[in-house]
Order: C-alpha cells, then structure tokens, then sequence
C-alpha cells in the first residue's frame, strides 16, 4: 500500500510551510520521511545541498514536536530539554545557560525539576517545543502538536509557535489537518489528498485558486459551478452553464466545448435586489439563522444548489425565486 | 459506593478464609511445642526452626533451591527481555505465531512437560547427572512470565519517546540505555521475581529432573509429608513462605501486583 | 537490519524449540516405541501401547477417575468462584488492590505447602473435626480419599478459575446492565441474560484452565491421597520414577492429554451458540 506517491517540494531555509489534509492523506508519513523515522522506497531528501536519505535520524540534526509531546516520563523537565543538548556534546554550565534561556523563551521558568505528569497539557506541550528547539536545529518538525489541547489553548499557541519560528528563523514543516490552523501560521501551505500533493501555494493562493476540487472543499465553503467552455483567453473562461452564463478566472488552456467546473465562495455571491443586473436567478430550498448572517440554499436551473449568505436587514424571505450576482473575478475555474 | 448483598459478602469473606487458612495454619503449627501437629499449638517454641538447621537434608535443599531459583531469574530475564523487545518493537509478521511459541511453556500441563524433558535429556543428552537440565527446565517454564511483563511494560511506555530521542540525537543503542531501558526495569525486574519464585516452588519439573541425591527445598518437604509429621514441615513451610511472600512484597511496591495478568 | 534484531529473539527461540517442542514431539514418537525394563526403550515401534491402554480396563478406570476429579473440581470452583470474581470486578472498595492480592498470592505460595496446610486442616484431629467435634459432629474421614484431594484441588486451582473470568466482567460495560434494568428486567433476569453471556469468554478460559491443571495434577493427590487415590498422573509419574518401561509411561500420558484435549474442544463447540458475538 502506498501511503505518499509523487511527494516534489522545496522549502526555503526559515520558511514556514504546513503539510495540509484529511488524516490518510499521508502528510504525517511524508514528515516522518524528512525526520528520518521513515525510510522512503523512492527518491531523496536534501537538507540544503546534503542528501540525507539514507542518513540516520540521529545525525540529521532536527527537532521534532510529536503529537503526543513524547516527553520522557521518568527525567524532569531540565533533563527532557537537556538530553539533546547531551547528545550532541553540550554539558555543564553551558547546557544550563542555554536550558535556562530555553525555558524563558517558553514562559516555563521554575518548573524545571517537576516530572511531565505534574504538567498540565499546555505546559507539556511546551516542554515538547522547547525540547526540540535548545540545540538550534537545521529543521523543525511538528506534527499535529495543538491537536490535543482545548480550543482556546490551541489558539494561543498557534500564534505562540509561529512568533517563535519567526523570531528563530528555523526552516519549519508543520502538519495539521485543520485548514484555519494552516491558514493562520504559515508561509506556504501543501495541501495533500490520499497520498499525492494537490496544491502548493501561499495561503490567499490556496484560498482563491484551489487547483482541484477537493481543495476547494477542505478550504473553506465552495459552491461548484458546472458547465461548457464557450471561450477561453488571457486567463479568463467563458463558461455557459444551464442556469446562465458568466466568467471566471484560470490559470491553463481550456479547450472550447469542454466540460468544466468552477468554483465561487458563498461571499463572492449576493442576492441581488431587483435593481441590481443579475446574473442568473434560483430558488430558495432553504434558509438558516447563523447569528450574523442568512445562510440560504438556493437551486439552480440544473439542480445544483449553492450557498449564499446575506447580512439580516437586506435579508429575503425564506422563499420564492431570488437573483444571484457572482462577483466573477472571484470565480474560478477548477482542474 | 456499589451495593453488595450482604450475603454475598460473607460468601466472599468465607471463600477467602479458604483461600488463606491451609497457608495461614502453617505458621502457628511451626512454633508448636509439642510433637505432633495439633492446633491449638501446645506451647511456642522454635525447635523445630532448630530442627530444620540442623538437618543437612533441608538445609542444603534450602540454599540448592535459592541458588537455582536466582540463576533461573537472571537466565529467564536475559533470555527473554530481547524476545520482548523484539516482538513489541520491530516484529511485523507471524506475530501471533511467535507470542504462541513464547507462551507455550505456560500453556501446557507441567506433567506433560516434566516427562518430555525427562526423557529429552536422557535420550539426547547425558541424562540428569547435573543440574543443568533442571535449570532449562525451569527456565523453560519461566520464560513465559517475564516476556508477559516486559512486553505489558512495553505497551505502557508513552508513545513515541524512543523516536523522540532519536530525533534529538540517540543512536539505537543510546536511546535503549537512557530511555526504554529505565521505563521497562520495573517489568523486567518484576518478571524475574516472578521467576524466581516460580522456580523456588517448582515441584512437577524438579522431580523428575533433579539430580539423584539432591533435593529442592519443594521436593524435600514433598518427600517428608509422605512419611512423617511433624512441625519441622510446619517450620520448612514458613521459611518458605517467607521467602516468596518477602519478593511478592516487594514486586507489589516496585511495580504493583495489579499489573500481574495472564 | 533484520537478521541483527532476530538474533534478539533468537535464544528464547531456540530454548522454547529445543526444549519444548522437540521434548514434546519426543514424547509422540516414544509412545509408539516398545517398553523395555531394562532401557529407555526396545528397538522397534508398535501401537502395542495404546491398545493395551484403551482395553485395559485399569487404565480406562485411571482415566475416568481422573476425569471425573477434572471435572469436580472445574464445577466446584465454577460455584465457588464466580460471585467472588464479579465482585473482584465491579466492587470499587478501596480494599480493592487487597483483594486482587489475596486472589493472586495463594498461587505465589507454593502447592506443596498449600497440601501441608490441608493435611493439618483435615486430618482426623485435625482443625476441623474439632471444630466439628465441638458441635458434637465427626470426626469424619477427610483425607487419604478423594473428599481431601478434592478440596486440596479446588484450593490451589480457585485463582485460575476467578482471575479470567474477573477479567471478562471487568470488560462489560455495567452499563448493559442498568440498560436492561430501564427495559424491564429484573436484576436476577438482567443477570442471566446480559451479564453472563457477555462474560463467558472469561467463564470459558477459567473452566479450560482449571480443567486441564486439575487433570495433570500430581502432587495433590499424591499427599491428600495418601497412597489411596491414584490418578492418571500419579500413576505414570511413579512408574517414570520406580522404572522404565518409559514408552507405556508416555502413552498414558499422552492419552490422558488427548482426552483432556477432546473434552476441552468439545466443550468449546458447545460454548460456541452462547458466544456467538461475544467473543
């Protein structure tokens, strides 16, 4: 069974990049390859020009956040953070200084001789980081780290972690299943489904111009828009769809007359008010409360049903045929 | 707080009473003044502790018995702590197949085993002239409990502290000297008391496998409550019991016995 | 790599097939070897052996008897043992630690001074029948037959019949229970039809344990017996000792394993319609 296939990817040194997905997708066994946990069948892994592939995971000098911290039950917190420090030859005083200031980059000071068990969840998770970061590694590794802590906590730390990557400069790779998470802290995220990359980009990239559909759906809400490519140039596509026709964005050569989809945010649509030239009309099958907003569900022409949502006051009623506006350059044509 | 029958609870007082009093009489009859063996004891008195000292037959049973049991609880620990170590850590497939193999001795009738080694070593070997064959016999049968502890101490380690070490810098052997090692000693020590003592009770094996002309301290007192009795077997019984109930005390503080399953 | 960590397993490997299997395959093969009293064996091989085992009604009888003791003992200990180890499980006492030690140290102590202890208990003036000689009873007979050796049996074989199945009730969720409750049953009901099915596996593995120990046991009846109980196992270890003739000596033994081995199986068939999505 293969878990990762076709895995191509360049991290720039002091970058912050997640590894994206749904659990299975193989982002924990791509990070475990880069660790060295996990031998890979094919391919190489370089640290800059070195290849490391078949080198041990001891020697590639990394530091790694397991999601279950891993912290050594049976060594206080100053002989957790030392003992990579030991390791790799740094004892005494010096090992002191650079625990202590290890410590204080955490907010953990004072707790050195306490055991892990004696440590809440955040605390721990802390130990964790700053166990992985004392003997300045080339590499940081995280995977799922925050997955265990409640969600306020998990808010906290995810600006915590990324203000210490960025005060440290240390090249990072992150793996999470949540989108906002990723969304939130990184440079470029790899958004990866069933073992294959689908997407590398900046966050606003991933979010606008997801490369497939299913990117499109584990990032945020999206509407699927089908339909046949009337003409296609300069990035632009014409589609003509059952219910009308509009434009959207693309980044390859479409043939005319093919069958495609697009993708557009429930926020890149508005229920239009009479006034507003529409580009095409619906049903409303549904409508739910959300606090701020409406959300409507609305049927087109050829049965797909979008989202849209719209603000309390403007609000239409629950039912009836309404006019949707697609802010086209927002829409955007799917591989 | 659960509810029970208040008759269910003297039941269970009264099967415990069961459970504990044969082992329980024993060491009220060991200080009985009198010759035979009475309850109530007529008079205290330690002369039949005097009596087993001065047997050479008990005696050298007795340091025959410690001796062994020690050599089989080291022997059975190194024996089988790699074993565990490789079917938690790295065996892959034939999983069921090697824990069956490991577990085997426990699983057969001791009598069975007893026989077959008996005539094991005297058909293929030179016979049970040495204590060797006592000894693979003992083991044998030991091996079972120390790769239950060792591999249960396995489990029970927090997960991913070995890679967690490898990542910060521990080769292979580095990381089991500073990190599984201390969070599996308590197994591995647990597992070897639990040896030993089996060995030092052991009866099925050691008859038929002893040496002509020695004895276990088990067999010893066997033989003598075939022809007579006395309280030196009540004083014999209570040594021993001391010993075994000194090392089950001490695996209850080092590990506790609720992690003894089987 | 992988040939380096199988030498870890490697010596317990090899002590287990060397000195357990082969020994056992041994005992198969010199049970169809001629007896000889002079020798280990006679040259030759022969299923004299087992003919004369299963016609030889002194043989068949050895074998019904000892049987027959299994199964007391496995009944006896069922009784005995499983409100013991219901409450073992669900109790939540904090003498609950205690208690699981007061199961499991008895089999810690060593069987032969377990047997003393029921000798002092039993015997004629024994504990007992002065208990019972003061409420004007006895003094019975209760050892050097198989009255002594049964109980002697049920004593040292209780902890194997209560731990497993302590563990098998242990693993239902006591919710199950209270659910039939708010259905309509009544406790004991509830009892019968939730509860006991659910921890048959454990019920299962007691009742194959104890059966098979109690069937090989030799010591037991051995000083309970006094000489007047003989079993299988009493029987062909003295013969093992006394003489040779070691052939015949396997092939009871072997016999009486079969056996045992039969009913066990034949004891999981029946089971198999209870714990049909149980286990």
């Amino acid at each position: 069974m293969t878990a990762v296939q076709g895995v191509d990817l360049d991290v720039a040194e002091g970058e912050f990049v997640s590894l994206l997905g749904p659990s299975g997708c193989g982002k924990t066994t791509t990070l475990r390859c880069v660790a060295g946990l996990e031998e890979p069948s094919g391919g190489r892994i370089l640290f800059g020009e070195r290849d490391v592939t078949r080198l041990p995971s001891e020697h590639r000098m990394i530091g790694m956040v397991f999601q279950s911290y891993a912290l050594f039950p049976h060594m206080t917190v100053r002989e957790n953070i030392g003992f990579g420090l030991e390791m790799r030859g740094v004892r005494g005083g010096d090992a002191d200084k650079r625990i202590a200031q290890v410590l204080d980059t955490v907010q953990l000071n004072g707790l050195e001789e306490r055991y892990p068990r004696a440590l809440s969840g955040g605390q721990q998770q802390r130990v964790a980081l700053a166990r992985a970061v004392v003997a300045e590694p080339q590499l940081l590794l995280l995977d799922e780290p925050l997955a265990n802590l409640d969600a306020k906590l998990r808010d906290e730390m995810r600006f915590f972690i990324r203000s210490l990557q960025q005060r440290l400069g240390i090249t990072t790779l992150y793996v999470t299943h949540d989108q906002s998470e990723s969304m939130i802290m990184s440079d470029r995220i790899v958004v990866m489904f069933g073992g294959r990359i689908h997407q590398i980009g900046d966050p606003e990239d991933i979010y606008n111009r997801p490369a497939s559909a299913e990117v499109a759906n584990f990032i945020g809400q999206a509407n699927m828009l089908k339909g046949k490519v009337v003409e296609a140039r300069d990035g632009v596509a014409t589609i003509e769809a059952a219910w009308g026709r509009f434009t959207c964005g693309t980044s390859r050569p479409v043939a005319a007359g093919s069958v495609v989809t697009a993708m557009v945010r429930p926020e890149a649509l508005r229920l239009a008010n009479g006034a507003d030239r529409s580009d095409f009309t619906g049903r409303i099958v549904a409508r739910h409360f959300l606090g701020n907003v409406f959300d409507y569900r609305i049927a087109l022409a050829d049965g797909t049903v979008i989202s849209v949502q719209a603000m309390g006051g403007n609000a239409p009623p629950a039912e009836g045929q309404v006019s949707v506006k697609i802010d086209q350059e927002k829409a955007w044509l799917l591989q | 707080m659960r509810r029970f029958p208040k008759v269910l609870l003297f039941y269970i007082a009264g099967v415990y009473a069961f459970l504990f009093l044969p082992i329980a009489i024993v060491i009220p009859m060991s200080l009985n003044a009198g010759e035979y063996l009475t309850f109530p004891p007529q008079g205290l008195s330690l002369r039949w502790y005097v009596a087993f000292l001065n047997s050479e037959q008990f005696t050298s049973a007795f340091v025959r018995s410690v001796g062994v049991a020690f050599a089989v609880a080291i022997l059975a620990s190194a024996i089988a702590t790699p074993a565990a170590l490789f079917y938690v850590r790295y065996m892959r497939s034939g999983r069921e197949k090697f824990r069956l193999t490991m577990l085997a001795p426990m699983l057969l009738p001791e009598v069975l085993t007893s026989i077959a080694l008996l005539f094991f070593f005297n058909q293929l070997f030179f016979g049970t002239g040495t204590l060797a064959p006592l000894v693979i016999g003992h083991i044998v049968i030991t091996i079972p409990f120390v790769f239950l502890t060792v591999t249960s101490a396995l489990y029970n380690m927090p997960a991913g502290v070995e890679e967690a070490a490898r990542t910060m810098g521990a080769g292979a052997w580095i990381a089991f000297r500073r990190v599984t090692f201390p969070l599996i000693k308590s197994g591995i020590v647990t597992g070897a008391m639990l040896a030993f003592i089996m060995s030092f009770d052991n009866v099925n094996i050691s008859l038929l496998l002893k040496p002509l002309g020695t004895s276990t301290l088990p067999i010893q007192l066997f033989d003598y409550l075939r022809y007579d009795f006395d309280p030196t077997a009540a004083a014999v019984s209570t040594i021993s019991l001391s010993l075994t109930l000194t090392v089950v005390f001490l695996i209850d503080r080092i590990y506790g016995l609720r992690a003894v399953r089987f | 790599m992988r040939l380096r960590l199988w030498s870890f397993a490697l010596p317990a490997l090899l002590i287990v097939v060397l000195f357990l299997i082969v020994p056992y395959l041994n005992i198969v093969l010199m049970s169809f070897r001629n007896p000889s009293p002079t020798a280990i064996y006679a040259p030759g091989f022969t299923i004299q052996n087992y003919v004369r085992v299963l016609t030889d009604s002194l043989y068949l009888g050895l074998l019904k008897d000892t049987l027959l003791y299994a199964l007391a003992t496995t009944s006896i200990c069922l009784a005995v043992g499983f409100p013991v180890a219901f409450h073992l499980a669900r109790t939540d006492s904090r003498w609950r630690g205690l208690l699981y030690a007061g199961v499991l140290s008895p089999l810690l102590t060593g069987v032969v001074i377990r047997c003393f202890g029921w000798i002092v208990l039993l015997a004629n003036n024994g504990l007992i029948n002065q208990l019972l000689g003061l409420a004007g009873l006895g003094p019975y007979r209760l050892m050097y037959n198989p009255i002594g050796v049964t109980i002697a049996l049920v004593h040292v074989f209780l902890p194997f019949m209560i731990l497993p199945i302590m563990n098998a009730i242990q693993s239902v969720d006591p919710r199950l229970g209270e659910a039939a409750r708010t259905l309509g049953a009544s406790g004991p009901r509830a009892f019968v039809r939730v509860l006991l099915p659910l921890s048959m596996p454990g019920i299962q593995s007691g009742v194959i344990l104890v059966f098979v120990l109690s069937a090989s046991a030799y010591i037991i009846p051995m000083l309970l017996g006094g000489g007047q109980v003989s079993t299988m196992p009493t029987v062909v270890v003295q013969q093992l000792m006394g003489g040779l003739l070691w052939p015949f000596g396997a092939t009871l033994a072997l016999v009486l394993s079969l056996s045992v081995l039969v009913l066990v199986a034949l004891f999981g068939v029946l089971n198999r319609r209870v714990m049909r999505g149980v286990a």
